[in-house]
């Protein structure tokens, strides 16, 4: 695995808490991580370990309580929520666990979503998204609706979904969490060829071994602290 | 019980949804309370009584109605024979004889203007239609106007609408007239068949708020005394309205069958024949004037009550759906557990009727208590109607509206959730 | 009272100024677009969603339907009034009547004073150089019906118009007879060479409202020889004040007032009903200014009578304060109808917004700001409105050109009248802009709900 040493995505310092009542709750505690870019990183821990929250950070949906985040020198942390928005649908793309597709659209149209807030010509579009339905093998469902799709299927057009912005970086939560064996071992071989031809950095949060396996370097959270880092032969 | 309690916790569940349908519920009862009460009083003055027949008797041909004075205790007697014992003599009778004044001669127009029933004091209470149900307090006060209206002649019994114009017209920073009205004096200067008619008054007392906010009733003798002084000071000329200024009889007798005696007595009398005479009952008479509105009146019984009635069925059968669609899963577990469809349906049912039944209910309280307190009754221009009073039985048209709409708006969504399968439910769900 | 004169003069604007209504449209129909224009969530999701849920749509429409229909309908029947008064009257006309008199029914002119002021110079003559002057005796008479109708009153009321010379005031009235002639200058039929002892009927001309109307008294059988199966037309009787008339002519007269009126000899008519006064003198002049000039002449400058003289447009127009009174009660029932169709579409769109919660979560993840999705909520809530105000205004429409009955006129007095219902693009512009302020309001508040939406938390 080839990727250039520039880290694409930058964590220095980062506190989260949450308020419940008069209780804090601390997801995460003075965290610091550098991403490289064109990395595939998995990020694993026990539940509420806080790795949703780190990639909801590094995504642009969340900011810290304290510290910041960096993604390709800008500085996300200190955005506010609109520049966020707009930094979103032209940096990052996002898989859900439950692929979350609109359901009275059709796949090439959800997949066609955050291309209209763009400001491309309606050939343009078409086009980008056939190539990112075409990427994900699901050419001959574009009319289809998630209704009329399998779970592995849903997966795909919301992994297209998440390309056809051609974005810098890749997050999926729990991607396969929803899928059976065989259809997310699609799904990881996907990603991985997408981390791979399309040199993408993918942050992947997983508790799945067998994601974790497809990963350049896998982070362990744990009340959320770095614990570990192990990087994958 | 343990059904109600479910069926009261579920209209709880989703509080904004149950507000929402709750105020539409409101709102169109309001709509239908107020069109109810027009008709509902309308109703009322235009159905035949079979006792205490009230019945006019006015000119037969023309409006208005203008009949010599001299006609009067005549009719007032019901025209019987005094040769003929067997001729009926009314309980009690009424003569009116209309005048019109205004407040500002200079400019006379409708809203200077005082339309007043010269009559007999004492028949006021009796005779004159929409006092009979007056609270004690009411009743007592107009007595004591009456008794005043009776020790001075130039008294006057104003409507409410009258006592606001005139506190309009008096800017000279005394004390409104709407609060002390009593003892004020004013002027009316007769206009249009009343011009050369004028009169100074003294406020003697003030009809309760409805039928009468628009009328004033002065005394007939302060009136016939202006008409008999009226030649001394024009050349000896009679004013034109000296010969005919009985406007209308209204006479009173226990039962149809004493009214078409009477009627019959009324009309078969060649004492009335230079005008001819015309008696109907108070219903007849008022249906005929209200004939005119006849398609107003439909249009509200039938489309507009419909409407208003079609539109909360459907914002009930809305909410309703919308809940009903929400928790097939849950319908599907109580159906697991052992409830049967009818249960279920109730449930449903349950749930729009008590939202309907207590929006309903509240709706039409709330209209009762602000169009009859707050406004002292419905303005709606509809002939000799000044304002309509929402009556109490408001109260359960509220509740039979609400229950009803509810019930029919219910009844699709109820038996939708009764036939939920499920495995079906299930299947979907894993 | 503040309160009072902005709904009076909000009243008054829509009643004489409906351009007034194309503003308010207009305004609402481009904030319409602007949302369409600005909107980047697909219409197809929109449109789709409302046909998922197609019950809940269809049910919302419905009310809007109910209430728009309604209003339409409502609407049709003051917009009709306001044709007929102001149908009425021609605008070089002085109608004069007694001083003080708050209707013509309750003027009594001094015959004395009247052949002066016809002869004043600014009334006009016609061909034969005679005074274009109508006098004429307004009355409101009882007519017993004969057979009543269950529910229906055994009496009604007719206006009587007894005219001093017909073709006089066919000239002054400018009015023509749809078919048949005048009455004859004796004002009875002519029974010369008929052998009969009855009087003979007393000729009259009726307009068509009321020709209609007492058609209805017919039996079956006179109904049925009659010549037209709708209305009395000449040569057909009926009886009034215990008199026979018959009628000679039938008056062109649809959205006039006179529409509802008998006109006979003022000789014949006035014995009959003991009323032989002259309540209205209507004077023709050249044009609406010479009326103005005439009407001020008499007002301010002319001492020898007491009274009251109107150009006769103003006089009609003033009999629209019912009409006024009408509208406000139509605009209340309106307002507060719409808001129970307000909460409705509100219902709807909270139940849509929490079922699409995860959509939302999605949208905003993605990228759409906060006031796309409003936009996108907001036009769901319009096209649910549009829907059923649209179908509202296309039923409500079927009520163009029905008759109804009423009254017009100042309280004390009035004129009963029969009227076409009328649905005009007015009514359509006022129809469609509550439309889509029932349907703007009902969605914005459960759309800044959704929009007030965190996407992480939406999408748990």
């Amino acid at each position: 695995m080839t990727h250039t040493d520039t880290p694409i995505v930058r964590v220095e310092h980062v506190h989260k808490f949450f308020r419940r009542g008069s209780e804090r709750l601390d997801v995460l505690q003075d965290l610091t991580l550098d991403v490289p870019e064109g990395e595939f990183l998995g990020l694993m821990g026990p539940s509420g370990s806080g790795k949703t929250t780190l990639l909801n950070l590094i995504a642009g949906i969340d900011s810290p309580s304290e510290g910041d985040v960096w993604v390709q020198d800008e500085r996300i942390s200190a955005m506010g929520e609109g520049q966020l928005a707009h930094w979103r649908t032209r940096h990052v793309g996002f898989v859900f666990q439950f692929y979350h597709l609109l359901p009275v659209l059709s796949a090439y149209e959800n997949v066609e979503l955050p291309l209209l807030l763009l400001g491309l010509s309606a050939a343009r579009r078409r086009e980008q998204v056939l190539n990112a339905l075409d990427l994900v093998g699901l050419s001959d469902r574009i009319r289809h609706r998630p209704g009329q799709l399998s779970g592995g299927q849903q997966q795909r057009v919301g992994i297209a979904r998440a390309l056809v912005t051609d974005p810098v970086l890749i997050v999926a939560d729990e991607p396969t969490g929803d899928l059976d064996a065989r259809s997310a071992e699609e799904i990881l071989d996907l990603l991985g060829a997408v981390s791979k031809s399309l040199k993408k950095t993918i942050l992947m949060v997983t508790h799945d071994p067998r994601a974790a396996r497809r990963a350049d370097r896998i982070l362990h959270l744990e009340k959320g602290q770095l614990v570990e880092q192990a990087t994958v032969v | 019980m343990k059904l109600l309690s479910l069926i009261v916790k579920n209209v709880g569940r989703n509080l904004l949804r149950s507000a929402l349908t709750a105020l539409g519920t409101m709102v169109l009862v309001l709509v239908v309370t107020l069109v109810w009460s027009v008709l509902h009083l309308i109703d009322l003055v235009t159905e035949e009584k079979s006792h205490d027949v009230k019945a006019f008797i006015s000119e037969r041909w023309s409006v208005p109605s203008r009949l010599p004075y001299s006609y009067a205790s005549s009719l007032c007697e019901g025209a019987a024979r005094a040769d003929h014992p067997e001729d009926i003599h009314p309980t009690d009778a009424m003569a009116w004889q209309f005048y019109g004044g205004t407040l500002d001669p200079k400019n006379p127009s409708m809203k200077s203007m005082v339309f007043c029933i010269a009559c007999d004091p004492r028949k006021v209470p009796t005779m004159m239609s929409g006092l009979e149900g007056l609270s004690a307090t009411e009743d007592a006060e107009l007595h004591r106007s009456v008794e005043r209206l009776l020790a001075k002649r130039d008294g006057i019994i104003l409507g409410r609408n009258h006592l606001l114009a005139l506190s309009q017209k008096s800017k000279d920073g005394k004390q409104s007239m709407l609060e002390d009205p009593l003892g004020r004096k004013f002027s009316l200067s007769g206009f249009s068949n009343f011009k050369g008619l004028d009169f100074d008054f003294e406020i003697c007392g003030v009809f309760p708020p409805g039928r009468y906010d628009t009328l004033a009733v002065i005394n007939r003798d302060y009136y016939n005394a202006a008409l008999d002084a009226y030649p001394p000071s024009h050349a000896g000329v009679p004013h034109p309205m000296a010969d005919r200024s009985l406007s209308l009889v209204v006479i009173k007798v226990d039962d149809m069958q004493a009214y078409n005696r009477v009627a019959e007595q009324i009309t078969t009398s060649l004492r009335f024949q230079n005008p001819q005479v015309k008696c109907e009952t108070e219903s007849s008479g008022v249906g005929s004037f209200l004939d005119a509105y006849r398609d107003l009146l439909w249009i509200m019984r039938v489309p507009l009550t419909l409407a208003c009635l079609g539109t909360l069925a459907l914002v009930l059968a809305n909410a309703i759906s919308i809940s009903v669609r929400e928790r097939r899963t849950e319908m599907a577990v109580l159906k697991v557990l052992g409830f049967r469809p009818g249960q279920i349906m109730f449930l449903v049912i349950g749930e729009s009727v008590l939202l309907g039944l207590l929006a309903g209910f509240t709706g039409a309280g709330l209209t009762y208590m602000t169009i009859n307190w707050g406004f002292h009754g419905l303005s709606f221009p509809m002939g000799f109607f000044p304002v309509f009073m929402i009556p109490i039985n408001a109260l359960w048209w509220g509740v039979a509206v609400g229950t009803g709409a509810a019930l029919a708006g219910s009844l699709v969504p109820a038996l939708s959730a009764s036939r939920v399968k499920p495995a079906e439910v299930f299947s979907k769900v894993a | 009272m503040q309160g009072e004169l902005i709904v009076s003069e909000l009243v008054r604007l829509a009643l004489t100024d409906p351009r007034s209504l194309w503003v308010l449209l207009g305004l609402a129909v481009g904030m319409v677009l602007l949302l369409l224009a600005v909107n980047r969530i697909p219409l197809s999701y929109t449109l789709r969603n409302l046909s998922l849920r197609w019950r809940t749509t269809l049910m919302t429409s419905l009310a809007f339907t109910l209430v728009v229909g309604l209003m339409v309908v409502m609407l049709a029947f003051t917009t009709g009034m306001q044709r007929m008064t102001d149908g009425s009257g021609q605008p070089g006309n002085v109608i004069v009547l007694a001083e003080g008199s708050i209707d013509e029914a309750f003027s009594n002119l001094n015959v004395e004073d009247l052949g002066e002021i016809e002869n004043l110079p600014g009334v006009r003559r016609d061909e034969a150089g005679q005074r274009l002057a109508s006098r004429e005796s307004y009355l409101i008479v009882k007519q017993p019906v004969p057979h009543p109708k269950p529910g229906r009153s055994d009496s009604r009321f007719l206006q009587v118009r007894g005219i001093t010379d017909a073709a006089i005031a066919a000239k002054v009235h400018n009015i023509q007879l749809k078919s048949g002639s005048w009455f004859s200058a004796a004002g009875v039929e002519d029974r010369s060479g008929v052998d009969s002892k009855a009087a003979p009927a007393i000729q009259a001309v009726l307009g068509e409202g009321v020709a209609g109307e007492l058609a209805a008294d017919r039996t079956p059988e006179e109904a049925a020889a009659g010549k037209n199966p709708h209305r009395l037309d000449v040569g057909d009787r009926f009886r009034l004040g215990e008199k026979d008339w018959v009628v000679t002519g039938i008056l062109k007269s649809s959205g006039a007032t006179c529409n509802s009126e008998i006109w006979a000899n003022r000789a014949k008519v006035g014995p009959v009903f003991g009323r032989e006064n002259v309540t209205t003198l209507v004077l023709s002049t050249a044009d609406a200014d010479a009326a103005v000039q005439l009407r001020d002449f008499l007002k301010n400058n002319y001492a020898k009578a007491n009274i009251l003289p109107q150009v006769e447009k103003e006089y009609y127009a003033g009999l629209s304060e019912t009409n006024q009174q009408f509208l406000f009660a139509i605009i209340v029932i309106t307002t507060i109808m719409s808001i129970g169709g307000i909460f409705g579409v509100m219902n709807t769109m909270f139940a849509a917004i929490s079922n699409r919660i995860k959509d939302i979560g999605v949208l905003r993840i993605l990228g759409y700001a906060r006031w796309q999705i409003l936009v996108s909520f907001l036009l769901e809530s319009l096209v649910i409105a549009l829907l059923g105000g649209l179908l509202g205004c296309a039923l409500g429409s079927l009520a163009n050109g029905l008759t109804v009955n009423s009254v017009v006129g100042q309280g004390g007095g009035g004129k009963f009248v029969v009227l076409e219902l009328v649905v005009d693009a007015n009514i359509w512009t006022a129809g469609i802009f509550v439309t889509l302020l029932m349907g703007g309001l009902g969605g914005l508040v459960p759309a800044l709900s959704a929009v007030r939406l965190k996407p992480l938390e939406a999408l748990r």
